[in-house]
């Protein structure tokens, strides 16, 4: 694999919303009290298999995978993505199974890793 | 693409900061927007509430103060947490950047002055009833052409695939005269027939 020469670099770019870091912590700060308070709205609405307690700790897991992100326009993003989703609940734009299927994936089985369970599926 | 999303995503959204000072404003609007809804909590439906919240949440975007900002990054541009594509094709494909080779007939040239990328093949197998070829890999179709490898390679880094660079082995055109038939000095030339 080719050296990644560009790991060093600092440089100059347009903003996609915040213009530092203090900026969008706020954001996603905003945005995290705004699902939490969304959250027992969202289940008695669309009667959700999984309780409160339940979506609160999916909604922490969903913020702290993007935990390691350091670029400012990437945060935005997805602020602004975390945003739309909100929107299409409060909305109920959204339905119980885009909710369960999108942030649960209660029905997606983990893919074979090893060798034998690989073989035993039939994938390569 | 930046200004489209931004009137797409924000055209309803007109917050309080049209000062010089919006920046301060703004995050004064993000921390006290839970009081400043306080009063509408009671009156409005419970559930919208967190949603004004949430708008709140991102400020004027068009507003004069931030034209032409800029903000400083440091390290190399990672798009995987926005992207939305699957995180095994992100993490486990690996991406071969080439040239594509010229057709061996007599076609010109123009089509291999271009770099390609192209992901390492996946499972694929026969329909049972059709015999067509199938896979279950979304990555295996996409054609992108880039004009240099250098592009190539931003388009792979930003995307966080492992890759692999082959250049072309650049080859000198033989020289081929008519006249070197008749040199005098080789052996092509012929005294008698």
């Amino acid at each position: 694999m080719a050296a990644r020469q560009t790991a060093r670099i600092t440089r100059e770019v347009r903003p996609l919303l915040s213009l530092d870091n203090h900026e969008a912590r706020l954001r996603v700060l905003g945005l995290y009290r705004a699902w939490f308070r969304q959250i027992p709205y969202m289940v008695r609405q669309y009667s959700l298999i999984v309780d409160e307690d339940m979506a609160r700790a999916k909604l922490r897991q969903k913020f702290m995978e993007h935990a390691h992100v350091q670029d400012i326009r990437v945060i935005d993003m997805l602020v602004v993505k975390g945003q739309q989703d909100l929107k299409e609940v409060a909305e109920n734009w959204a339905m119980p199974t885009h909710i369960i299927s999108k942030f649960f994936k209660v029905t997606v089985d983990d893919r074979p890793k090893d060798f034998m369970s690989k073989f035993l599926s039939g994938q390569d | 693409m930046a200004t489209v999303l931004r009137q797409a995503l924000f055209s309803g959204i007109r917050a309080s900061c049209s000062t010089p000072t919006s920046s301060i404003v703004g995050v004064r609007t993000l921390g006290t927007s839970r009081n400043s809804h306080a009063k509408e909590e009671k009156g409005v439906d419970g559930s919208r509430v967190a949603l004004k919240e949430a708008s709140d949440a991102v400020i004027e975007v068009h507003d004069p103060y931030r034209v032409n900002k800029k903000i400083v990054v440091q390290g190399p541009n990672d798009l995987a947490p926005v992207v939305g594509v699957p995180e095994e094709h992100l993490k486990e494909r690996s991406v071969r950047i080439f040239r594509p080779a010229k057709n061996a007939m007599q076609s010109g040239t123009a089509g291999v002055r271009r770099w390609k990328i192209e992901f390492d093949t996946r499972q694929r197998w026969e329909n049972n009833l059709m015999g067509w070829a199938s896979s279950g890999d979304p990555l295996s179709n996409m054609q992108i052409d880039f004009a240099s490898k250098e592009e190539a390679t931003a388009f792979v880094e930003k995307h966080g695939w492992s890759y692999w660079v082959e250049d072309p082995k650049e080859r000198a055109p033989k020289v081929k005269s008519y006249a070197l038939n008749f040199a005098w000095n080789r052996r092509t030339r012929k005294s008698t027939k």
